[in-house]
């Protein structure tokens, strides 16, 4: 389950964060998601209560934010959302792209006391 | 009662790992010891590559390899029978490795008496991909039978990858691969990787792999 150890990645970055911003419980965290980031928003909402069992994180809620994979094609220099054209440029059909957005996996709030 | 506090945050989710992966790069270099990350999926032919690798480089350099899985030791078995320094890591039901569970197994192994040590991550291309584990390089084995299309389906392994070796090539003309097309998809997603064809079956290719890994080490260590 690839969400599974993305998630329990997430759980120490948090913790290094609330430690830094001496949080002492966590409430709610909000995650940026890019449709080119290889991970499915569904997976990490179903994984996540067991990814935060028996952490500091426990009982928090998740909330994600999905941020469109736009691609540049390096051909013909269109851009376009690249999961809607299945990863080929709609004007060209090359698949030499770059892609503009939607590849990360960010950590965008966290809300706590 | 305190004051529910909202935090901007905007940090990748895999900051800690991937800060703590740049203290392991730093420490080798202080130690001279190259960490090579070996990724594939399973069954194209890594504990054999590395078998033929290891039998090329072992007079020149000293070589440690840790195999990671989920479970099992058969891989560690075999590459010890050829006298290098080897350990088994269980990553425990998890598909890839990270870079504390590197660190862990560079403790386990000894970083002392060694100059290159391979890292055989889990046979997978999509969670290994997204860890740092601390290695210098990454490697990693696309064998012929899998076709010349992986390159599109697994766009993050191939981009992070420094080298790919296509392997299996002895038996090409019982498969429809097309060799031009897969580099050329390699090199879309990654421009600087260096692609070497070998069969580690025959041999073939596998004096350009240990030529570039040699050089590698060379590097890091001056």
């Amino acid at each position: 389950m690839h969400e599974l150890g993305i998630l329990s990645a997430m759980v120490k970055t948090i913790e290094k964060i609330a430690e830094t911003e001496k949080l002492e419980k966590i409430e709610k965290i909000v995650l940026e998601v890019g449709e080119l980031s290889g991970v499915v928003p569904s997976y990490l909402e179903s994984c996540y209560p067991a990814a935060v069992y028996k952490t500091f994180m426990e009982n928090t809620k998740l909330e994600l934010k999905i941020v469109p994979g736009i691609a540049h094609c390096n051909e013909c220099q269109e851009e376009f959302n690249a999961v809607e054209c299945d990863l080929k440029c709609p004007k060209c059909g090359s698949q030499n792209l770059t892609a503009l957005s939607g590849r990360d996996l960010l950590i965008k709030e966290i809300a706590g006391y | 009662m305190k004051e529910l506090k909202v935090l901007e945050i905007k940090q990748n989710i895999f900051d800690d790992n991937n800060k703590e992966a740049d203290k392991l790069r730093l420490s080798l270099k202080e130690r001279k010891v190259f960490l090579l990350n070996l990724m594939s999926s399973p069954g194209s032919g890594k504990t054999t590559t590395l078998t033929r690798t290891i039998e090329k480089l072992k007079d020149s350099l000293r070589i440690g390899v840790m195999e990671a899985d989920i479970d099992s030791d058969v891989d560690a078995k075999k590459i010890a029978e050829l006298g290098v320094e080897s350990i088994q890591l269980h990553t425990g039901g998890m598909c890839h490795l990270d870079a504390d569970m590197t660190r862990q197994g560079l403790e386990g192994i000894g970083t002392n008496n060694l100059d290159l040590i391979v890292l055989e991550n889990v046979g997978n291309l999509v969670c290994p991909a997204e860890f740092d584990t601390g290695a210098v390089k990454n490697a990693m084995i696309l064998s012929v039978p899998e076709g010349h299309d992986k390159p599109l389906k697994y766009p993050l392994m191939f981009s992070i990858c420094d080298v790919v070796l296509i392997n299996k090539i002895d038996v090409m003309p019982y498969f429809d691969f097309d060799m031009e097309a897969c580099k050329k998809y390699i090199l879309q997603r990654n421009p600087n990787a260096v692609i070497i064809p070998i069969s580690a079956k025959t041999g073939e290719g596998i004096e350009r792999w240990t030529a570039w890994l040699k050089d590698q080490v060379n590097i890091w260590k001056s």
